[in-house]
Formats: C-alpha cells, sequence, structure tokens
C-alpha cells in the first residue's frame, strides 16, 4: 500500500555562512551542491543581504531550485534542492 | 677547504631564498637567433630560472617582506586571488614562514599548477569569474579572496593588483638588472599585462634612465587561454597599473600566442609557457630597427603541460 506523495523537507546539510561576506556564502553553497545527489536539500544561514540576490542567481545559473527563504531580523535561511545530475 | 656561507660564485647556498633573483643575481637574458629578422636584436628574460619558477618569485618575496615589515603579518595566515605563479611563490615562502595559504583561483588555471600549489601545502579555492551572478565584474577569485580576508581576521591579503610591494619588486630588482644586462642599452621592453606589476615597475625604471625607452604592453583578448593575462576588456584595471609609463598595447590572441610559443621551443629550443608566446608575438612585430629589445618570459612550459596536449592533438605520436 503506498501513501501520498511526500516532499521531503529535511536538509541533508546546513551550513551557517553567518558573518561571511559575499560570495562565499555563494561560494560555500555551491561546493556543498556539488558534493550531493539530485533531490538532496541543503539548508543555508546567511547574515550577508547580498546573498538574497545572489543566492536565487547561483540556483538558476547551477540548475538547482531554490524552494524557500525565510528572513528573520537579519538572518536569511535559504533551503535548496539540488538540481538532476548533468 | 673552508666551507662558507652561500657562495654564489660557487652556486652553494645556505638557503633556498638565497637563489631569488636581484641585481647581484640576475635572471638570464637570452637572445633569440633564430625567430626575429636577422637585423633585429630580440633577448628575452627568463624569469623561470628562479627556484619557485616564475617572475612571480619576486612579486611574492616583496608582498610578504612588506606585510612583515608594517607589522601586519604577526600571527596571520595568507589568502590571495592567484592565477597559480604568485601562489605557488607564495606558498613556497609560506611554508618556510611556517604559515598557511588559501589561493583563490580562476577556473581554468591549469591543473598543474593547482597541485603544485597543494604540494607546498596551500589550500587552493577554484572559482569561476562570474562567482557572483548578481555583481559581476570577471574577478570571481578577487572577490573571494577580498571576502575571505574580510570575514576571518586571521587572514591578511597582500593583493598584488593593489600592494605598491608589487611594483618596487620590479622597480627595485627586474628594471635594474635589465638596464645593466643591456648596458643601457634597451630601446624596448615588452611585458604581458596582468596585474601591473612587471609593467609599472621596470617602465617606472626604463623610463628614469631613458625617457626615450617603449613600454610595450601585451594584453589577450576576451576569454582567452593564456594564465597570468588579462584582458581589461573583461577585467577590472588593476589599481598598481600606471598608463603614463605604457607608450603601446598590442593585442595578442591565443591561436597566435600558442603558434609562437611551438615555435619557441622547436626553433629556439626555449621551453616557455604560453604567456611568453604572446608576448614574443607582439616583440616580433616591432621594427627590426627598433633597437635592443627585451620581452619578458614569466614562466616554463612545465606547468601547461595539460593546454601543450590540447593543442598538439596527435602531433608527435605515431601513425598505424
Amino acid at each position: 500500500m503506498s501513501g501520498p506523495a511526500f516532499r521531503e523537507s529535511t536538509p541533508r546539510l546546513t551550513l551557517d555562512c553567518e558573518g561571511l561576506l559575499c560570495p562565499l556564502p555563494v561560494y560555500k553553497a555551491g561546493l556543498a551542491l556539488s558534493r550531493m545527489s539530485p533531490g538532496d536539500l541543503l539548508e543555508l544561514v546567511s547574515t550577508d543581504p547580498g546573498s538574497l540576490a545572489d543566492v536565487p542567481a547561483m540556483a538558476r545559473q547551477r540548475g538547482d531550485h531554490l524552494r524557500s527563504v525565510v528572513t528573520e531580523g537579519d538572518r536569511h535561511v535559504f533551503l535548496l534542492e539540488k538540481g538532476p545530475a548533468r | 677547504m673552508t666551507i662558507t656561507p652561500t657562495d654564489t660564485r660557487l652556486r652553494r647556498y645556505e638557503d633556498i631564498r638565497d637563489l631569488m633573483a636581484g641585481p647581484a643575481e640576475p635572471t638570464p637574458l637570452v637572445r633569440l637567433r633564430h625567430l626575429p629578422d636577422p637585423d633585429a636584436s630580440l633577448y628575452l628574460k627568463l624569469e623561470w630560472m628562479s627556484p619557485f619558477g616564475s617572475i612571480k618569485d619576486r612579486t611574492a618575496r616583496y608582498l610578504l617582506d612588506g606585510l612583515e615589515a608594517a607589522g601586519l603579518l604577526d600571527g596571520k595566515d595568507i589568502v590571495e586571488p592567484t592565477s597559480g605563479n604568485t601562489g605557488i611563490a607564495l606558498a613556497a615562502l609560506a611554508a618556510l614562514r611556517g604559515i598557511r595559504l588559501i589561493a583563490t583561483v580562476p577556473s581554468g588555471v591549469p591543473d598543474e599548477k593547482k597541485v603544485l600549489m597543494r604540494m607546498l601545502g596551500a589550500e587552493v579555492w577554484e572559482t569561476p569569474d562570474d562567482l557572483c551572478p548578481v555583481d559581476s565584474p570577471k574577478d570571481g577569485a578577487i572577490a573571494l579572496a577580498r571576502a575571505i580576508a574580510a570575514s576571518d581576521p586571521r587572514f591578511v591579503m597582500p593583493n598584488q593588483y593593489a600592494n605598491g610591494d608589487n611594483v618596487r619588486a620590479h622597480y627595485e630588482t627586474t628594471g635594474p638588472e635589465i638596464w645593466t644586462q643591456t648596458d643601457g642599452e634597451v630601446a624596448v621592453f615588452v611585458a604581458g599585462l596582468g596585474t601591473g606589476g612587471t609593467l609599472t615597475g621596470v617602465g617606472r625604471y626604463l623610463k628614469e634612465r631613458n625617457p626615450e625607452v617603449r613600454i610595450v604592453a601585451v594584453e589577450p583578448q576576451p576569454g582567452h587561454r593564456l594564465p597570468g593575462l588579462k584582458s581589461l576588456r573583461e577585467a577590472k584595471t588593476p589599481e598598481i597599473l600606471d598608463w603614463s609609463v605604457i607608450d603601446e598595447v598590442v593585442e595578442v590572441g591565443d591561436d597566435d600566442a600558442y603558434a609562437r610559443t611551438k615555435e619557441l621551443y622547436r626553433r629556439e629550443a626555449l621551453m616557455v609557457g604560453p604567456s611568453t608566446g604572446a608576448i614574443v608575438h607582439a616583440a616580433l612585430q616591432l621594427d627590426p630597427a627598433a633597437g635592443l629589445v627585451v620581452g619578458v618570459s614569466p614562466d616554463s612550459g612545465f606547468k601547461y603541460t595539460s593546454y601543450f596536449a590540447d593543442i598538439l592533438g596527435d602531433e608527435g605520436l605515431p601513425t598505424p
């Protein structure tokens, strides 16, 4: 018996880039994603305001998927899904 | 026989750093006998005859000495953007000082260079030039090194693109060496456009000695595959580059640069890196009556064998 389609939402890895200036969060996220498998989730925490523009652009460029961004104060939490193998 | 400290006459050295070039021990200046017009007088300064293999040995030493003199190196590690040669020289000197180096390198730097830096104990962070997809000057390695230095107080960034000690290295060593080795007869100096350190430092020195000396900068084309050189149509102008000492800019394409590099191997037996091919290509376009021309040969070809394999294809292999 199969249940309803389940969409994984627990990140495989959390990358804490608080205090790091751009482009370090983007660089570290790209490095982590390149070592993950398609469908894996990466949570990226950044305090650099530049990452609000750079992370979505990086995800598009790499073919990964930005699932959500939550901003609390100066903390931005991105949930990224590794795209299909290229 | 009494063993004395470093004796350059006997080529016996107490420290590898004693082998680094300077006016008392210049890198060789070698005439090209076969490629140029017979009336032309074209010499190459073989900067790879230096312990860490390139013209960047001078830069790296001055950068570190400058940081140390300013008290900025105490207990610090180094982060530096580099296309490889500065990274290799900094990694070697850092290893001798027991400090750590992170080298941020643009994508496309040959594996040979990255492996040598890691052999010397450095960490190599490779990055595409368009690392910041939104704010995108084509200098991702520089942006990444700046971010590391600004985010982590354990690191200091010598910044060869903006540090006057890079210019001083060439003003105090390369320039005087060329002047002495040519007995003041140098008429034209040709070097690649990279950080601007060589062109600015040597150019300033030679023009102070003789304002008539012409300084020629060799610039690659956008999207080039000539490590160490920068196209200012796609990268920012380095802060230390002084345009006032440059008389002419010659743009050289990859095909011409690699064809000349191959010619240098086969007709002059000079095992140089591809930027030397670009510099020689530009120098060979000068009027043979221009006088004594000195071109820089920044490094040897040993770090580019993977690139050379690409351009050779099946050449030099037996056919069935």
